[in-house]
């Protein structure tokens, strides 16, 4: 018995070569975009003089969230701004915001199609599952063939791996709103307009906003990857202190990631709850 | 309520920076160059000279990027970066073979790499030889970087079947782990072996020894770290080809900058640039006449 083997790799293969070849304009199009979001995200985040810009980030915290999160939003900044890492921290910020926003603004329209169309969920979720079991190391390369180097495939990268959350949590939070909920707005006459911005959406809020939370948690989680094909920030710093075993650098870098990351997961946490 | 200002007034700047772009830099095409280093600390360091050089001496517009080995020369292949810095040719004959069409070298940056085994100084054996009978004393394995390395193949396909090695297995990990690993051991004086190759800073942190190949059963060559180019990069920017094919440091070269750069305080940009200036004459040689 001489089975041949089923050429998935090679089909993979030439799929991406044939995309380098003959979507070069497309791409173009989609680095062209991210850049200009990346470097006004970048530009923005950089103005202000960091103690500024922390100062600023912290009553953020304090109104959407607590004293408590404010308290601990201006000592860890501060920690971020005093070890040296200011630059590279909003670089990464910069990164993660340009990456989550393409994720909602794809993954909530995906979100609400899937909870109206069974067959819409049917094939969203299994790509759904390849965008987040397939090794992310796995698409590095493809992600520089078609967008070079740079922060620009670190984006697309990061936003493939946390797309997922956001689609399933607005399925599932439009799908769990009550029946009597959908009959009472129907039978006040709403259009399926009506039905879905003034009843659907509203209920589902907590459901979609852990749906961001997790989106931008799942972000952060990538930035080191990234740092692989030249994206830059913290990432570029945890790898440079452990590929010369500079333990002191990676940490830095690293618990300035950590930091990032509970500021980010308690603001928006609270956002939902609002 | 003057918060809710605030956050709508940045958000009208982020929107409006996001809409324009922010992109003002005009400069000439011929005299930008673009870079790509793995992040080691040899090719860290030289790569920031070189930008320093070519920034400060050259008028040249400059972007270095760090990147893994793969997608960098990926990159370069496709020509959207100008050059990989620091090439193994050893080590990275994958690339070489498969973007043979696509990369031109630019000459060495460096000469004199070695590349093989070590161990720490205290271990008493001096040869690849001696390994099999001592297996048992380096638990049977010898710790190794990525799978994918080049010399990982080597070891298995070349240096097992040369000199018969059957107690000892390939540990494949990473760099970071490799050099961990022989942190471990050296602190505790065991036996270790690994894969290593110079320069590599795990000579300057730890006295080390290369396992000695047999003269009938060579292995490994000396070699030398290239500058390896996009294909086009010379009709395109003559003069910065040709300032990557003068540009060259030796090891008493490097070894300083290092220093340099690990024992400033200021960025690694601001002490290359320092030591530029303490080398004036060095770095004069790099920069291309005009004729």
């Amino acid at each position: 018995m001489n089975i041949p083997k089923i050429p998935v790799g090679q089909l993979f293969e030439h799929l991406i070569n044939w995309l380098t070849d003959h979507a070069e304009l497309f791409f173009d199009a989609v680095s062209g975009t991210v850049t200009a979001m990346l470097s006004g995200l970048e530009f923005v985040l950089l103005l202000p003089h960091p103690l500024l810009m922390i100062v600023f980030m912290s009553a953020l915290a304090w109104w959407l969230a607590s004293r408590n999160i404010a308290l601990f939003s201006v000592l860890g900044l501060y920690l971020i701004y005093n070890m040296g890492y200011w630059t590279e921290t909003m670089e990464t910020l910069s990164l993660v915001l340009a990456a989550v926003l393409i994720s909602l603004a794809l993954g909530i329209p995906l979100g609400i199609w899937a909870a109206k169309k069974d067959l819409a969920e049917r094939i969203i979720r299994p790509v759904l599952d390849v965008m987040q079991t397939l090794p992310a190391f796995v698409y590095l390369i493809p992600a520089v063939l078609f967008f070079k180097l740079g922060p620009v495939p670190g984006v697309i990268a990061t936003m493939i791996f946390s797309l997922p959350p956001v689609v399933r949590l607005t399925n599932l939070g439009i799908r769990q709103v009550p029946e009597e909920i959908h009959e009472a707005a129907i039978s006040f006459g709403s259009n399926p307009r009506q039905l879905l911005f003034k009843a659907e959406l509203p209920v589902a809020l907590p459901s979609i906003m852990a749906g961001v939370n997790q989106t931008i948690m799942l972000a952060l989680s990538m930035v080191v990857i990234s740092g692989m094909i030249g994206a830059g920030g913290l990432g570029n710093e945890v790898l440079k202190g452990i590929t010369q075993l500079k333990i002191d650098l990676g940490f830095e870098a690293g618990i300035s990631i950590v930091i990032l990351a509970i500021y980010l997961d308690r603001v928006t946490q609270h956002l939902g709850q609002k | 309520m003057k918060l809710k200002h605030a956050v709508a007034g940045m958000m009208t700047a982020a929107a409006a920076a996001v809409l324009t772009g922010c992109n003002p830099d005009a400069t000439d095409p011929a005299k930008e160059a673009n870079l790509v280093y793995p992040n080691w600390a040899e090719g860290v360091a030289y790569t920031h000279l070189a930008k320093v050089v070519l920034e400060d001496k050259m008028g040249y517009e400059v972007e270095i990027t760090a990147a893994d080995v793969a997608p960098g020369y990926t990159a370069v292949a496709q020509g959207s970066q100008d050059a990989f810095m620091e090439c193994w040719p050893a080590l990275h004959k994958d690339y070489l073979d498969r973007y043979s069409d696509d990369l031109k070298s630019l000459g060495n940056v460096y000469e004199g790499t070695e590349v093989g085994l070590a161990v720490p100084a205290y271990v008493t054996i001096d040869t690849i030889a001696e390994l099999q009978a001592n297996a048992a004393k380096f638990d049977g394995k010898i710790t190794g970087v990525d799978a994918g390395a080049g010399m990982m193949k080597t070891i298995e396909n070349e240096l097992f079947p040369a000199y018969g090695l059957t107690d000892i297995k390939l540990l494949a990990s990473s760099g970071p782990a490799m050099t961990a690993a022989l942190a471990d051991a050296v602190k505790n004086e065991e036996w270790i072996v690994v894969t290593a190759w110079r320069p590599h800073w795990m000579f300057g942190r730890w006295d080390l020894k290369f396992l000695k190949q047999d003269a009938d059963k060579p292995i490994w060559e000396s070699g030398n770290l290239e500058i390896v180019g996009r294909a086009d990069l010379e009709a395109d920017k003559p003069e910065l080809a040709q300032f990557l094919k003068n540009f060259f440091v030796t090891d008493a070269q490097i070894s300083d900058l290092m220093v340099k750069i690990k024992d400033s305080d200021d960025d690694t940009l601001t002490a290359a640039r320092q030591w530029m200036l303490e080398n004036e004459s060095t770095v004069e040689k790099w920069i291309p006449t005009a004729n």
